[in-house]
């Protein structure tokens, strides 16, 4: 299974003169199945690492593996290959290609995976009909309310049966009913399919759900809690 | 800086790649006007300097008729004497007299129809270089010698060479039959195979004793200092003419129309092409300046909803393209000038231009001077229609709704 | 990568889309770029190619045979024999369309008030009018009717200037092989127009039988004129002849025998390339300005789809195709346009307002544009060719993003 294990994970910036720490000696295993929030205030660390977790970005000192798989030190188009075919994203805002319709969006990884067109529009309809999409394949993205175009890229985050979903301040854009929808997505996806989900947020909406809750500041891990989630 | 030229200068670097690209576009086209039209300018004076030079001279007095029909008895009663008056009156030395026919000329071995002239020696050689080409013996020097200079070809062809006689037949101004004995003085090589193939020259008081003449010539040349005294000076010779006489006097381009016709018909070709360019320069100017208008549409809402009039921002657009407009105008025309003082020095020539040039009398290599028309004039057509096409942008500001603009992305 | 061009090629296309305003100035200026480069083409084209024909039909043919010493020296003693045994035969075989053998001296016409210098051609009437200009053009009087005709055609305007006309007497005036004087009167038996005035003062034509008996050249020629299918394409006609005539003869194709002319072809090549380049050039600025700008908006995009593990040279390829895309669209415009505005001229602009200037050109009073369909090739393939360079450089910046901070951009 793909446990994803962070070992002294280290990354500075530079913002102008200004030395901005954005990774500090960050060590942290998460099991594969796993629903974790990352917690943090603004410029804390929880962007930084989930970059680096999804191959986005490079850690200046560490190593992170995701199996027994070390990734940090991939060339990009191995990385690239990687995020394919493991990783779903789902970041804070302009998640998808305008100029796309939802089930376009949705079938764009498998585009380029090269799957097949029968198997893409079998398996995306599948997936837009498990967010509650049905109805609004065809739209494109400026035609669709914030949750929803959220909800399509979630779709497209686990059309390709990806072991982990990374999301960026998810729920950041919209009304507290549709954030709540969206965590309930979430949830139900990770009980039904085993991924991992990895939640880069400070909602507390969001972190009520979560079981596991791994708090940073100043680019350190501060606390890693598990709870029952409410 | 006055505040609106310090914010179209800011605005115009907000995207400095998408500036210099518009900017290049002109610069491009720039250079490519002020290179071409240069070129064209120098070979057109040359075009009209070299092939007046060689013969032609700037104006001749004729009977009517005479320059379409060359007939010998189209002839001007007691030329050499109004050649002298004019020499005199206009106070210009470069004026000479000429008659012509035709007749066969006979040497040992060959026959030839040729055109045979008679000239003032001595005047000669102040309207036409003919005179000064000479590769073997002399000039006429004796207005009153049996002598004859010929073309190289046409000596070639004759199989003749300086010392040789040749006889001509041919017919009197009134129609006897005419001959003579001449004796080859000197061989002209012009260098241009059409002239060193026909020209025949001998004097003019011989030429009209064994052609029945009189004192009847054809042609009197005459040669300003300059072709810009070409009008100036036809007035005066037209007022000098003798009243009761038929005589016309034809400028250059009455007697050689083919020449102004050819640089017309090249310019117009010319300038086809460079409509082309200048067109597709000015899209370059519309893409970017509405471009930089659309993306600035929320700005312009917020300025607009502070109180500032379209009339203001429309201005702002049109003072950008100025801006963008001369510094393509200052770049082309610093590499386009300095691309023809390059060339001045080291002249220029293309593939096939010998045969080209031979065709109007130019040398093989140009070399083209820098002028200030040609220097300013295409790259100021440029600069004047970046500005027209800037105006459909600045005009769409009228249409702007403050309040929708700010909502924009 | 075949199953993903589909997907590249889907968001070109609606990308190229997005901005229509930006995309159909572009077009239009790619349009009017290419119309541009295959009218003028057209135009240039056609008027060498019409000076060529007119050249070729104007007496030299495709192909002449003549002394070795006849064209340095154009005397009545460089005459060559009528064509006999293998030369014969290379003049009779299928790839020489039309021939012509022709007495050519030099002579002077006199009527009984002025003389002028022409050149004599004692021709064959029905293998004349195949090859040349003059049996078309009798604007008055008769063609000649055989090779023994007495009678003589001379031009409209030589016709003026010896103040002579259809019926007249005139003297014909030139010399036989011992520098004899050959002379005898003719009647003018027609009056020819022509497409220049020289032409109409350079010639005049008789017989041929009569041209020799007058010369006492017996049945000897100057000069064997040679039409094949093609005068693009002389070369192996020419090769064939040539090895057929023995020495002593000079065959030469028209390019050489004009070389003016034969000169205009090459450098009409030559300006054709440098036309279409530099207006692709002219566009080019354009086009990379707004490739630039369409990266520029989309840099947001771009890195979503880096992120989401698209190669970067699917993102270069995506740009690139986007180029394509907009200049084929112009480029069939453009060639619409061209053909559109050829067509109705294929009948000739007239441009005799600067005739005499054409004429020192060498070219006609009427242009006949040609559209060639190598040269349209030749446009489209330089287009595309060189879009695809220009577009390199901005999409190999897109390609070149980091995902996150193209994502985070604002």
């Amino acid at each position: 299974m793909s446990t994803v294990r962070c070992v002294e994970l280290c990354r500075t910036f530079k913002q102008g003169d200004l030395e901005v720490v954005g990774l500090d000696h960050v060590s942290i295993e998460i099991e594969q199945g796993e629903f974790v929030c990352l917690v943090a205030p603004s410029g804390g660390g929880k962007t930084t690492l989930l970059n680096a977790i999804g191959g986005l970005d490079r850690p200046d000192a560490g190593e992170i593996w995701i199996g027994d798989k070390r990734i940090d030190n991939l060339s990009k188009g191995d990385l690239a290959e990687m995020r394919l075919n493991n990783i779903g994203f789902v970041f804070q805002a302009y998640n998808l290609i305008p100029v796309l319709t939802a089930r376009e969006n949705v079938e764009f990884v498998m585009h380029v995976q090269g799957v097949s067109a029968e198997e893409r529009r079998r398996k995306s309809e599948a997936v837009l009909a498990e967010v509650g999409l049905e109805g609004l394949e065809d739209r494109r993205p400026a035609k669709m309310s914030g949750g929803q175009q959220q909800r399509v890229a979630v779709a497209r985050a686990i059309v390709s049966e990806p072991t982990m979903v990374l999301a960026d301040e998810p729920t950041a854009n919209l009304d507290s009913h549709t954030a709540e929808q969206l965590i309930d997505l979430f949830m139900s996806l990770n009980k039904k399919h085993k991924t991992t989900f990895i939640i880069a947020t400070h909602d507390q909406r969001v972190v009520a759900y979560a079981r596991r809750i791994v708090k940073m500041l100043d680019g350190q891990v501060v606390e890693d809690i598990s709870q029952q989630p409410a | 800086m006055n505040i609106a030229l310090h914010l179209a200068w800011r605005n115009l670097w907000r995207h400095p790649r998408r500036t210099w690209l518009t900017i290049g576009a002109m610069v491009f086209s720039n250079i490519i006007l002020v290179f071409m039209l240069s070129l064209q300018f120098g070979m057109y004076a040359m075009m009209i300097d070299n092939t007046l030079a060689v013969f032609t001279g700037h104006m001749q007095v004729q009977v009517p008729g005479y320059k379409d029909d060359m007939k010998m008895r189209q002839s001007i009663p007691d030329a050499a004497a109004l050649g002298a008056t004019l020499r005199e009156s206009l106070a210009i030395d470069t004026i000479a007299v000429r008659a012509s026919t035709f007749a066969l000329a006979s040497s040992e071995e060959r026959s030839f129809g040729i055109q045979i002239i008679g000239v003032q020696p001595e005047q000669e050689s102040g309207v036409s270089t003919l005179p000064g080409l000479l590769r073997e013996g002399s000039y006429l020097a004796d207005p009153n010698a049996s002598e004859v200079v010929i073309g190289s070809v046409l000596a070639r062809n004759m199989r003749v060479s300086v010392g040789d006689e040749l006889t001509l037949l041919g017919n009197g101004r009134d129609g006897s039959f005419a001959a003579a004995v001449v004796n080859v003085v000197g061989i002209i090589d012009s260098g241009m195979p059409d002239l060193d193939r026909s020209i025949a020259q001998m004097p003019l008081a011989v030429f009209q004793d064994v052609f029945f003449m009189g004192n009847h010539a054809n042609e009197i040349v005459i040669k300003t200092a300059d072709l810009s005294l070409v009008a100036e000076t036809k007035q005066k010779v037209e007022g000098l003419l003798p009243a009761n006489a038929d005589l016309v006097v034809h400028d250059w381009d009455a007697l050689q129309p083919g020449l102004k016709q050819a640089i017309q018909a090249d310019l117009a070709s010319a300038w086809f092409m460079y409509g082309v360019l200048i067109i597709l320069v000015a899209f370059s100017v519309l893409n970017t300046m509405l471009m930089s208008v659309l993306e600035r549409t929320r700005e312009f809402g917020i300025v607009m909803a502070l109180g500032l009039k379209p009339g203001r921002l429309g201005r702002l657009i049109m003072l950008e393209t100025t801006l963008m407009g001369g510094m393509g105008l200052a770049l082309g025309v610093l590499f386009g000038g300095g691309l023809v003082l390059v060339l001045g020095v080291n002249g220029f020539s293309y593939p096939g231009m010998e045969e080209m040039a031979e065709q109007f009398n130019m040398p093989s290599r140009i070399y083209p001077h820098l002028q200030l028309i040609p220097l300013l004039l295409g790259p100021g057509i440029v600069f004047i229609s970046s500005l027209l096409a800037s105006i459909w942008p600045a005009a769409r500001l009228h249409l702007l709704q403050p309040v929708q603009a700010m909502r924009a992305a | 990568m075949m199953r993903s061009m589909v997907i590249v090629s889907r968001l070109a296309w609606r990308n190229l889309w997005r901005n229509h305003r930006r995309t159909m100035i572009m077009l239009t200026a790619v349009s009017i770029g290419v119309w541009a480069m295959i009218f003028m083409t057209a135009l240039m084209r056609g008027m060498v190619n019409e000076m060529i024909r007119d050249t070729v039909r104007n007496l030299p043919g495709h192909v002449q045979i003549h002394h070795s010493e006849y064209r340095d020296d154009p005397s009545v003693v460089n005459s060559i024999p009528q064509p006999t045994g293998e030369l014969l035969a290379a003049l009779e075989s299928p790839e020489v369309v039309a021939w012509a053998s022709r007495v050519r001296v030099p002579a002077v016409i006199s009527s009984e008030r002025e003389s002028r210098s022409v050149t004599l051609l004692g021709i064959d009437p029905a293998r004349e009018s195949t090859i040349s200009f003059v049996a078309d053009d009798i604007a008055e009087g008769r063609f000649l009717d055989d090779g023994a005709d007495n009678g003589v055609i001379i031009g409209r305007k030589l016709a003026d200037t010896l103040d002579t006309e259809l019926g007249k007497r005139v003297v014909i005036m030139s010399q036989d092989p011992d520098n004899e004087i050959a002379d005898r009167g003719f009647r003018v038996v027609g009056v020819f127009d022509a497409k220049t005035q020289q032409l109409e003062e350079s010639f005049i034509f008789t017989g041929i039988k009569t041209s020799q008996k007058l010369l006492k050249i017996g049945d000897r020629v100057h000069e064997v004129a040679i039409i094949g299918p093609d005068f693009r394409n002389v070369a192996p006609m020419y090769k064939n002849i040539a090895a057929a005539t023995g020495p002593g003869f000079s065959v030469l194709p028209w390019n050489e025998l004009d070389s003016y002319i034969g000169t205009m072809l090459g450098v009409m090549d030559g300006f054709v390339l440098v036309w279409i380049v530099v207006v692709f050039l002219a566009l080019s600025f354009g086009l990379v300005n707004t490739l630039v700008m369409a990266v520029f908006e989309r840099v947001r995009e771009i890195g979503l789809m880096l992120a989401l593990g698209m190669k970067p040279i699917m993102i270069l390829g995506q740009i690139i195709v986007e180029s394509l895309l907009l200049l084929l669209i112009g480029l069939a415009i453009g060639n619409a346009l061209a053909w559109l505005s050829v067509v109705p001229l294929q009948g000739g602009i007239d441009v005799s307002i600067v005739a005499e200037g054409m004429e020192m050109f060498g070219a006609s009073a009427v242009l006949y544009p040609e559209l060639l369909i190598a040269d349209v090739i030749m446009a489209n393939v330089i287009v595309i060719l060189l879009g695809f360079v220009a577009s390199l450089s901005p999409a190999w910046r897109a390609s070149r993003y980091q995902p996150i901070e193209a994502i985070t951009k604002v």
